[in-house]
């Protein structure tokens, strides 16, 4: 009896045993991060660029006053966490955001954070007129063009005045495109080296080589960084990265690369680990609202019918897209149309269909068999944009539209975009932050310098004002919804999917920051470290 | 000979100033400039800035103007401002200078190591099965691209050894030994296409040479044949080697792009890429003059050699 008991108590402990979850492992302190990132940067200022290159590379350097919980995989309102600022309040109804900063904060060259910092960097980049520095080049102005003014009343401190109520300002500064620069030191030498409060200090910046840095000893977050340093190799050519974290050299790949890429490495090195996220960049067509016969209502519905999105998935994006509006679709996305909705976008039904009735429209607006449209497909001579616009050129000439590709240098295409210089465009965008204030202000305003197909309806600007304002959540995502149908009707930008994301690393790199809604906001690395 | 030699740098100036003016134009003539890339990539374009910015760049002077500027920065040794990293252009260019250099001069002697003694070895076994090898393989060399060759070569390494070199440039002068490990592949890449040149230059220069009736008489005199053929044929065979060489030492400084790509090394010929394609006229100039400066010595190197090869050749009556 006694040995059955004893048995049945061995039994129980075991299954129980066998049940709790495995103890997480234990950070450990040491080693050095190599990391590729996109592309080498063209500074290391954030405030002064518009490219993740900059923003992945600078990140650990610097702090914002929130930030993106690095472990939460989707950001919102909900993730947002206290960086520099210990904690914050929303006061006189969304109108006055207030900021009690952190009291032991030091610059890497040793000086004392404070609020003069923080009033410094964002007089600086909404443009104010009494700002103590001009950036030369601003793209984020238009983020804080509801700011009216900032306070620092004292040293830890800092209040930001509003027009009018705005929830997402919150995000805006979460974004890696949001840190804090040093009030101490000139502009301009933040092009070249960093100055931040960050988990890590610059350690040697070579201009397309690479970009390193080592730990700071005096972080403000106790027992963080893990890793001694982090270095971002610059390597320009695929097959090179790839081999390079075969090799070992590359602790983490996977920046820029698309699905085939990531299996070439894991298949030539099956312990590597591969994370497919989704992503805030999309494919998207422009088509020149200022050019007839574009401003055919007609004619852009009927290019966007001959776009089949299926075969676009399973063509140019080896199946690695989701499908959505003008915000990134749901569930990794938070603004997204409901998916049943997005089921009945144009060009999401039956080609064969879709297409007749592609070549319908365009009789209508007068083209056909014997007077063909003809349509010079614009797009940047990067593999990426061309694949899918070679595909766009085909799927164009299946309903008679006799269509031609113009691969355009990197260094006129902005430019062209810009002036409105193309009849149709292929384009990727992305966004820092998954909030409306950031993607539709900027993307679909009238007169938005990033509006690249010309679009302009002053119901939709009221609009966007309408919801920027809403406090209420689930009323604002109603209203944000409604613009992205509107905008999806009115052919605004012929959204044709979101790419998936890739990261491939070794195993021995733990707690690597990815989020689904954001590539630019999770580079800090404080809490990443090497199990080796 | 001196004056033969103050003859030729005086053309050499002549033919680098009219290249500079070619460079320059051409620069110009590509559509877009570094305001509008730097502006409108960033979306928000102010008129008023970007003005300025053009002032203070310079890029709004008359094209005649700019390229004076440009020639008086030269000659007081100034390479100007980088546009686009906002830093000095030779501080940019000094660290790439010495990679470029260090990987052109080692692919040029694996090409000579290996070209010469082969094309001498193919002349001399004529028609042999030596010879069809040696010539198979210089076909091949011929035949395959230097970064393919590179890539084929390093995925061997990743694949078999877990192995690559490395993918940051090491300096010979803090770890030698990884330095020469670092360069030693591409070198080898590089060389090899440059070695199946040399090598058949050499091979048809030989067997002219070695049809001479002095050649002929030595061998009836009964020397060595090792003798005949490397002392005195080959020195005889070795104009058109040289001149081939000299082209290609001209030719690796610039055209290692895709190699300087392949195998990650931070080059002049793969920034002068970048650098054209952001139209920062600074750098694009003064690399490509350097690349200029690089051909026309070489090509000085050359003719004075031919002197030591040839000593019918006199410069004087030149």
């Amino acid at each position: 009896m006694r040995a059955i008991a004893l048995a049945l108590l061995l039994a129980a402990s075991l299954i129980v045993g066998l049940t709790l979850p495995a103890p997480a492992q234990a950070p450990k302190y040491g080693g050095v991060l190599t990391v590729h990132p996109l592309t080498a940067p063209p500074s290391l200022s954030p405030h002064e660029e518009s490219t993740i290159a900059t923003v992945q590379q600078v990140s650990a350097c610097y702090s914002n006053l929130v930030y993106f919980d690095p472990p939460k995989r989707q950001e919102s309102l909900e993730t947002v966490i206290p960086e520099l600022a210990e904690k914050w309040s929303w006061q006189d109804n969304y109108r006055n955001l207030v900021f009690l900063l952190r009291r032991d904060v030091k610059w890497h060259d040793g000086k004392p954070f404070t609020s003069r910092d923080v009033k410094h960097t964002f007089d600086m980049v909404r443009g104010a007129a009494d700002a103590d520095a001009k950036l030369r080049i601003n793209p984020r102005k238009l983020w804080y063009e509801n700011v009216e003014a900032i306070e620092a009343p004292d040293p830890h401190t800092v209040v930001f005045r509003l027009k009018r109520p705005q929830p997402s300002l919150l995000l805006l500064l979460a974004s890696g495109y949001s840190p804090i620069y040093p009030a101490h030191v000139p502009l301009a030498d933040l092009k070249t080296t960093c100055v931040g409060t960050g988990p890590f200090k610059l350690k040697e910046y070579r201009p397309g080589e690479f970009v390193e840095y080592v730990k700071n000893p005096d972080y403000f977050v106790k027992g963080r960084p893990y890793l001694d340093g982090v270095k971002w190799i610059h390597i320009k050519d695929r097959s090179t990265q790839i081999a390079a974290l075969q090799a070992g050299q590359l602790d983490v790949g996977g920046s820029g690369w698309n699905k085939a890429n990531a299996e070439t490495a894991k298949k030539g090195k099956p312990e590597l680990i591969v994370t497919e996220n989704d992503s805030n960049v999309n494919d998207n067509v422009l088509v020149n609202f200022k050019r007839a016969p574009l401003n055919d209502a007609r004619v852009r519905r009927a290019i966007n019918l001959a776009l089949d999105r299926k075969a676009y998935l399973v063509g140019p994006r080896l199946g690695a897209a989701t499908f959505g509006g003008a915000m990134q679709p749901r569930p990794t996305g938070v603004w997204g149309l409901p998916p049943a909705e997005v089921a009945t976008l144009p060009g999401m039904g039956d080609p064969v269909k879709q297409k007749a009735e592609a070549r319908t429209l365009l009789a209508a607006a007068g083209f056909g068999a014997g007077n063909p449209m003809k349509l010079t497909v614009s797009t940047r001579a990067l593999a990426i944009y061309v694949d899918t616009a070679s595909w766009m050129v085909d799927q164009l000439r299946q309903v008679g539209i006799d269509a031609v590709l113009e691969q355009i240098e990197t260094g006129v295409w902005h430019p062209k975009m810009t002036r409105l210089d193309f009849q149709v465009a292929l384009n990727l965008t992305g966004t820092a932050v998954d909030d409306p204030d950031a993607m539709l202000f900027e993307n679909f305003r009238c007169g938005s310098q990033r509006n690249f197909s010309g679009y302009c309806s002053e119901e939709i600007d009221r609009l966007m004002v309408e919801q920027s304002q809403t406090l209420d959540r689930a009323r604002r995502l109603k209203l944000v919804n409604e613009i992205d149908r509107r905008l999806q009707a009115d052919g605004a930008r012929l959204i044709l999917g979101w790419g998936k994301q890739y990261a491939v690393h070794w195993p021995r790199v733990k707690a690597y920051p990815q989020h689904e809604n954001s590539i630019f906001n999770v580079s800090r690395f404080q809490d990443t470290w090497l199990d080796k | 000979m001196r004056g033969y030699v103050t003859k030729r740098l005086l053309i050499a100036v002549v033919t680098l100033v009219g290249m500079s003016m070619v460079i320059f134009v051409l620069m110009r003539l590509a559509p877009g400039n570094i305001v509008d890339i730097l502006f409108e990539s960033a979306g928000y374009v102010d008129q008023a800035d970007k003005k300025q910015l053009e002032r203070e760049l310079g890029v709004d002077r008359p094209l005649v103007v700019q390229y004076a500027r440009w020639m008086g920065e030269v000659a007081r040794g100034d390479l100007g401002k980088s546009y686009r990293y906002d830093m000095p252009a030779w501080k940019i260019i000094k660290p790439r200078l010495p990679v470029t250099l260090e990987l052109a001069f080692l692919a040029l002697l694996f090409s000579i190591l290996l070209g010469v003694p082969f094309g001498v070895l193919s002349a001399a076994r004529q028609d042999r099965p030596l010879d069809y090898v040696l010539r198979v393989l210089s076909l091949a060399g011929l035949s395959m691209p230097a970064f393919w060759l590179g890539m084929i070569i390093i995925l061997f390494f990743v694949r078999s050894l877990g192995w690559m070199p490395s993918i940051t440039y090491v300096s010979p002068f803090v770890d030698l030994k990884a330095n020469l490990w670092q360069f030693a592949v591409p070198a080898l890449a590089v060389g090899y296409r440059s070695s199946a040149l040399i090598m058949r230059i050499t091979r048809s220069a030989m067997l002219e040479v070695l049809r001479e009736d002095y050649i002929r008489t030595a061998w009836a005199k009964g020397q060595r044949g090792t003798l005949v053929v490397w002392r005195h044929a080959l020195k005889n065979a070795s104009l058109p080697v040289i001149t081939v060489v000299g082209i290609e030492f001209a030719f690796l400084i610039g055209g290692l792009v895709v190699t300087e790509t392949v195998f990650n090394l931070p080059g002049v010929a793969r920034y002068l890429v970048d650098a054209i394609q952001l139209r920062d006229y600074p750098v694009v100039q003064n690399l490509t003059m350097f690349i200029a400066v690089v051909v026309v010595l070489a090509n000085l190197a050359v003719d004075l050699l031919y002197a030591w090869a040839d000593p019918r050749i006199k410069y004087e009556k030149a």
